[in-house]
């Protein structure tokens, strides 16, 4: 094994970590956060960076060729595509008046 | 370990078709289904059927959902 | 006597459906011919008898050309009974639509405008693409109508509309049945049987043109179909 391939290996785990570690993340964001604004900035956030790493890891692992270069682009699509779907989400829950969780407001809305 | 990927997709298929029967709610069951048709995408895929893996991703969780949202507005959205 | 007369027509439309679906294999049978050498001689043979290295597009095709051409007649069909349905009062739809209550962000409208090349470019890969590799009309025409859809809801119903121009637009939605008619009388015409393709030495890329043809036209139609369906259903009325 050359120094490369080490150097290679090792981005491709700490990417594929890293990818795996936010999906766990934005889900128990998804599962746990109090309301659908925090809950939609997990899911986003899990799917832009989660699914945006794991698919560099892929590349690296597959190495230099054509199908590299297609996961590369469905990560760009990725990174483009998730950011604006959590934004129009948000902005229409927003504009149709779904009021923001606050914290001092957490005790009244339960009663 | 194959065969593990196969029996986690259909346990998660029948969760989902489950799922889509016991909600009241249209407009969950128009998003469950479409996560339904994304499992089933996969489980083509997994079988070696790329093209039926991409008509159900195509028609299944896309166009469809979109079509019922469409009814679901014009319509009502709890079952009754 | 309205309803006695459909049910007797029904009665005799099932009769010779009944009767042909008795004289099919029972179902698993292990001695029906798709068991004992159908599916084995299309594996072995179809790239070099039907024209595509794709299997599936030499079966629905070349193949089973025929079901193809009825399915894609259903489709044609299915919307005509909802334009049907739907555009009953045609008088009284309204024209001026109000101005949406949510204006569509900027961030979508610019994403989606930058995204919508790439869409298209890559729908029309899959058709052409369909006899190489896995894809073909159908997958990519539901691309386009997906396509058609988010431009609609993204840059409005006037955008969209200038997609399908309205003189065009019913030979657009025919386009996939009138594909296939097309090109069952040319294979009547040089091979003799409807949806006959060439198969001789020179004539190979004829084949292979008829098949990537009749993709285009699947894909339009499809697309165009799955595209007015959704004006249809959310238009205001």
């Amino acid at each position: 094994m050359t120094p490369a391939d080490a150097v290679i290996g090792a981005l491709t785990v700490v990417f594929a970590g890293l990818g795996a570690f936010f999906f766990l993340v934005g889900t128990l964001g998804l599962l746990r956060l109090p309301d659908f604004f925090s809950r939609t900035h997990a899911a986003t956030k899990c799917d832009t960076v989660g699914a945006g790493s794991l698919l560099l890891a892929l590349a690296l692992y597959n190495g230099l060729d054509a199908d590299s270069l297609k996961i590369i682009a469905i990560a760009g699509l990725v990174l483009l595509t998730s950011p604006t779907s959590g934004h129009a989400l948000a902005r229409a829950a927003f504009r149709t008046g779904l009021v923001p969780w606050r914290k001092e407001r957490a005790g009244e809305e339960a009663s | 370990m194959s065969q593990l990927f196969d029996i986690t997709l259909i346990a998660l298929l029948i969760a989902c078709a489950v799922a889509v029967i016991r909600t009241k709610d249209l407009l969950a069951a128009a998003i469950i289904f479409s996560a339904y048709s994304l499992v089933m995408c996969l489980i083509w895929q997994h079988r070696g059927a790329p093209d039926v893996a991409m008509t159900e991703a195509a028609v299944g969780a896309g166009v469809t959902t979109v079509l019922f949202i469409v009814t679901i507005a014009r319509t009502v959205r709890r079952e009754r | 006597m309205k309803r006695a007369l459909v049910a007797a027509l029904l009665i005799v439309a099932a009769i010779p459906l009944l009767s042909i679906v008795a004289e099919l294999p029972p179902h698993a049978a292990p001695d029906s011919p798709a068991y004992t050498h159908v599916s084995a001689h299309y594996l072995e043979h179809g790239a070099e008898e039907a024209g595509a290295e794709n299997i599936v597009t030499d079966v629905i095709l070349n193949y089973r050309g025929f079901d193809t051409n009825g399915e894609v007649t259903v489709i044609f069909t299915a919307l005509a009974a909802v334009l049907a349905i739907l555009l009953l009062p045609s008088e009284e739809r309204v024209e001026e639509r109000p101005a949406p209550a949510m204006p569509v962000s900027m961030v979508v409208r610019f994403v989606v405008r930058l995204l919508a090349p790439f869409i298209a470019l890559f729908a029309v890969y899959v058709i052409m693409n369909g006899h190489v590799t896995p894809g073909g009309g159908f997958q990519g025409g539901t691309i386009l109508g997906a396509l058609v859809i988010a431009l609609t809801i993204v840059l409005g119903e006037d955008e969209a509309h200038r997609l399908l121009p309205r003189p065009a637009r019913p030979w657009l939605q025919a386009a996939a049945p009138l594909t296939f008619v097309v090109i069952g009388i040319a294979g009547i015409a040089v091979v003799g049987s409807y949806l006959g393709f060439p198969a001789e030495e020179p004539w190979q890329w004829v084949r292979t043109a008829w098949l990537v043809i009749l993709e285009i036209g699947i894909g339009v139609g499809g697309g165009a179909i799955i595209g007015t369906l959704f004006w249809t259903m959310e238009a205001e009325r």
